[in-house]
């Protein structure tokens, strides 16, 4: 009874949001933006009330049993609860401020100076790194050890100068070259392996929808 | 004289106004189409609408001189209405005969989805049929996907080392499929993982998908008969933020150290970021994601990545449950067919100039 | 080959990539302190969808969704300050949305940006730019799905009030734009897969035209798209950026407003050249290395 509720829901979900995608008449259009809009939303709520709950219980229970690197659990834990209380209570800017007094003099600490000195700059920090990662994965893994890989190599290389005027000076064409390579070459073998995911993502939705699949139940199913 | 008899000269009206409801739609339009009036002086068109019965015209749109159709979107289905177009020039205005009436009423199938239609029940009964065969036929051959058998040998790694496994299961919604993908191979990874005796982490960037991922891992124990090792904070949600979710992974990997690392699913740029502080610590790496820019880098930075299509064919691969390999079949199958299909139609299209993208 | 030079070559290829970081770190510094002036020529994506703006009717307004997060705001935010520069420049209505809450401050930050550099040299009311006349700022909300449908029936629905909190329907400029009829092209700007999503449903549904503006990383994924003539052109990352600053430079010079504004797309060439070829040099010298010590590791 446990996994037959479930899966009777998804299948009945599954055939009506197939059903819907070919039948235009308001009845049905109408239940499934209800899905799609209210029932969807409804159950965000409820689960980010869960989230917000897993990162509590799982930073409290470090600093419980005082696990390797606990301290850094309190830091998560008290920005959690400050940058909540701050921008539920305590306005957007300057200019439309909240009930909790969020500035000192010049100094202000509302949601938005938050959003702009801890958010901005340590989402961006993170985002450069790629950078770096990218130089090194690119030295480590770029080497001509057969012939796949030298394709690889040549095809990134003049990609690469393609990009930067040094190409255009060794061959007027170069840009337009890599140009070509990204827009013909790259989009074949993309449509290519596009092609069998959709195939993958179709045959894995009819097993979910056909019950066949269960992993997501945990496995198993008898 | 000349001049006078251009100031008398009016505009010619608009011709042929025809009203029609709007196909393959949920009611409620109708398309009025005519032939623009073919005098240079005319500016622009304004649409009115007259119900059946009432004597008031009310007007819909002003158009430009180049418009020739309008959709009328506030029709009332099942009401009849009659449309008139008025060209206007700087000074004058002529009017058209009005159209027939016409109604609009809501449909219960979209023609235009007709091809689509036809496609989804032949694959869906391609796949039936393989997996029917497969109750039958125990012996269906899959080629070795070496990402998959690399997980068994990975984990026991990690059981070696006494270290932890590291299960991210991407960063995308449960409305991508890739994620549903990734939760059924974290199953299978979790009944491992209960029978070694590893510690299991499973960082989560959605709140539902963290739902259903601690069922998922839950149920595993269970199954692998550990029910008493699963204990609540092996899946835990972190953040829905793209990069704040990659600093807390990474601090994972710098910190825990665990010996393998998977990340499948659903990946965007932060993919390099996670799996070069993987690689940088030692762990082995199996990646998999339908994301295509992002295999370049997971390719260049794991030691396994699934490729597209593999991802959604694993939980098959690993369970080895006979009605999920058939499944793979009839989707290999179906490709074939897809393929063969898209040889034939652009030999008839370019071979014999056939219009055949006007038949699909 | 002697052996000092053998083992320098062997440990070249198994470096601590802390150097490799080191290095590149001071490629990208140095060109930002002591910058070199680059001009790239536009890409064909990049010239479309200039072109295609540049020549668009005049009733029909440009919108630009932002779609992107601060974490790429170096990337993509030069795109939306030149995309509302040609806009402005040319005279037509502006609309702008965020899909992501947290493009809200990004979006916000641009219009201030580019909005005072054209009062700033506003001689008539003609010449202003004026909220609620010119462009309008629509804010965010919520799903994704109520927003991209809902914006083709109308706009005022889907956003009541503005991101500062008017009534939409006050505001002149709404009587332009209703729906995507009036609407010239919708460019999304992101370092996701929202562009794909616009496709899906706004463009499926209504045939609204779309291009859009991503990260360099993510470029090789909407190729297909661009091809497909499914976006109306399309910049890729900074690179992307600079290119259609120099367009949007050009018609503003053409049109009198050589006004010396900043580029930031542009200003980061050099570095990114210079990041551009590190790499090369590395891949080049971890090749050398490779095929210099092959004998030697087998």
């Amino acid at each position: 009874m446990k996994r037959r509720i479930p899966l009777l829901i998804v299948l009945l979900t599954g055939i009506f949001g197939a059903v819907a995608f070919f039948v235009p008449h308001p009845a049905i259009r109408a239940a499934d933006e209800t899905m799609r809009n209210d029932v969807n939303r409804i159950i965000a709520a409820f689960s980010l009330v869960l989230g917000v709950g897993s990162i509590v219980q799982h930073h409290l229970l470090k600093i419980r049993r005082k696990a390797q690197f606990w301290s850094y659990s309190y830091i998560t834990i008290v920005a959690l609860v400050i940058t909540a209380i701050i921008g539920l209570f305590g306005g957007i800017d300057v200019s439309r401020p909240g009930i909790l007094p969020t500035r000192i003099g010049n100094f202000s600490f509302h949601i938005q100076t938050l959003y702009s000195n801890m958010m901005v700059p340590l989402a961006a920090t993170m985002f450069s790194l790629l950078a770096f990662f990218m130089s090194s994965a690119a030295y480590r893994a770029f080497r001509a050890r057969n012939l796949e890989a030298t394709l690889l190599l040549l095809a990134a290389f003049i990609l690469m100068l393609g990009s930067v005027p040094l190409g255009r000076i060794i061959h007027r064409q170069l840009p337009a070259f890599a140009e070509w390579i990204l827009a013909v070459p790259n989009t074949a073998s993309k449509r290519g392996i596009l092609f069998g995911v959709e195939l993958g993502i179709f045959a894995t939705s009819l097993k979910i929808i056909l019950g066949i699949e269960r992993g997501w139940l945990g496995g198993g199913g008898k | 004289m000349l001049p006078l008899f251009l100031f008398l000269t009016s505009i010619s009206p608009p011709e042929a106004v025809c009203a029609r409801d709007v196909p393959n739609d949920e009611g409620g339009k109708i398309l009025v189409v005519w032939q623009r009036s073919n005098d240079p002086n005319v500016l622009g068109y304004q649409v009115l609408r007259q119900k059946k019965g009432s004597e008031e015209w009310e007007t819909l749109a002003f158009l430009g001189r180049l418009a020739n159709r309008y959709t009328d979107d506030q029709a009332e289905n099942r009401i009849h209405y009659r449309y008139q177009i008025l060209a206007h020039s700087e000074s004058e205005t002529a009017v058209s005969e009005p159209s027939d009436y016409a109604f609009a009423i809501p449909h219960w199938f979209d023609l235009t989805t007709l091809p689509a239609l036809v496609g989804t029940l032949l694959f869906s009964f391609i796949f039936v049929y393989f997996i029917n065969r497969a109750k039958r036929d125990k012996g269906l051959f899959i080629r070795r996907i070496a990402g998959l058998d690399a997980v068994e040998e990975a984990l026991g790694r990690a059981t070696e080392m006494g270290r932890a496994t590291l299960y991210v299961p991407g960063l995308s919604s449960m409305a991508d499929v890739a994620t549903i993908a990734s939760l059924n191979i974290l199953g299978e990874v979790a009944k491992k993982t209960a029978q070694f005796g590893t510690p299991l982490i499973v960082p989560v960037a959605d709140p539902i998908v963290y739902t259903v991922a601690r069922e998922v891992v839950k149920e595993s124990y269970t199954t692998a008969g550990r029910p008493d090792a699963f204990h609540q904070d092996i899946v835990f949600f972190v953040t829905d933020q793209q990069f704040a979710f990659a600093a807390a992974v990474d601090g994972i990997m710098t910190r825990e150290q665990p010996a393998t690392n998977f990340l499948i699913g659903m990946f965007w740029a932060e993919s390099l970021i996670l799996a070069e502080t993987g690689a940088a610590t030692g762990a082995i790496q199996i990646a998999g994601t339908d994301a295509i820019a992002q295999l370049p880098f997971f390719i260049t930075a794991c030691d396994y990545t699934l490729i597209g299509e593999e991802l959604y064919a694993a939980s098959a691969y690993i369970s080895r449950e006979p009605l999920l390999l058939g499944a793979i079949k009839g989707q290999d199958y179906t490709k074939a067919l897809i393929t063969f299909l898209i040889l034939i139609l652009t030999i008839l299209a370019l071979g014999f100039n056939l219009p055949v993208l006007k038949w699909l | 080959m002697s052996e000092p030079r053998e083992n320098i070559l062997v440990h070249l290829l198994r470096i601590d990539r802390r150097y490799i970081y080191l290095i590149l770190w001071l490629v990208i510094m140095l060109p930002l302190i002591f910058p070199f002036r680059i001009q790239p020529k536009p890409t064909p994506p990049v010239q479309q969808l200039f072109n295609y703006i540049d020549t668009m009717p005049e009733n029909k307004a440009l919108v630009i969704s932002v779609d992107f997060t601060p974490d790429t705001r170096a990337e993509l935010q030069p795109m939306v300050v030149a995309l509302l520069r040609h806009a402005f420049a040319i005279k037509r209505r502006v609309g702008i949305l965020a899909i992501s809450v947290y493009g809200l401050g990004l979006g916000e930050e641009a219009i201030r940006e580019v909005t005072a550099e054209f009062n700033a040299h506003a001689l008539t009311h003609e010449d202003s730019v004026i909220y609620g006349e010119d462009y309008v700022f629509w804010g965010w909300t919520t799903p994704v799905l109520t927003v991209m449908l809902g914006m083709g029936e109308r706009i005022t629905n889907v956003f009541p009030v503005d991101y500062y909190g008017n009534r939409t329907e006050s505001l002149p400029v709404m009587r332009h734009i209703k729906n995507y009829d009036d609407i010239g092209i919708l460019t999304s700007i992101a370092a996701s897969a929202i562009p794909l999503s616009w496709i899906n449903f706004a463009q499926v549904q209504f045939g609204v035209n779309l291009s859009c503006g991503i990260t360099a990383v993510s470029a090789a994924d909407f190729y297909p798209y661009v091809n497909s003539g499914q976006f109306i052109g399309m910049l890729a990352g900074m690179k992307g950026a600079a290119e259609y600053e120099q367009l949007v430079a050009e018609r503003m010079k053409k049109n009198g407003m050589d006004w010396a504004l900043r580029n930031r797309g542009t200003e980061a060439m050099s570095s990114q050249t210079a990041a551009h070829l590190a790499i090369m040099g590395f891949i080049l010298l971890g090749n050398i290395a490779y095929f210099a010590t092959r004998g030697k590791r087998k």
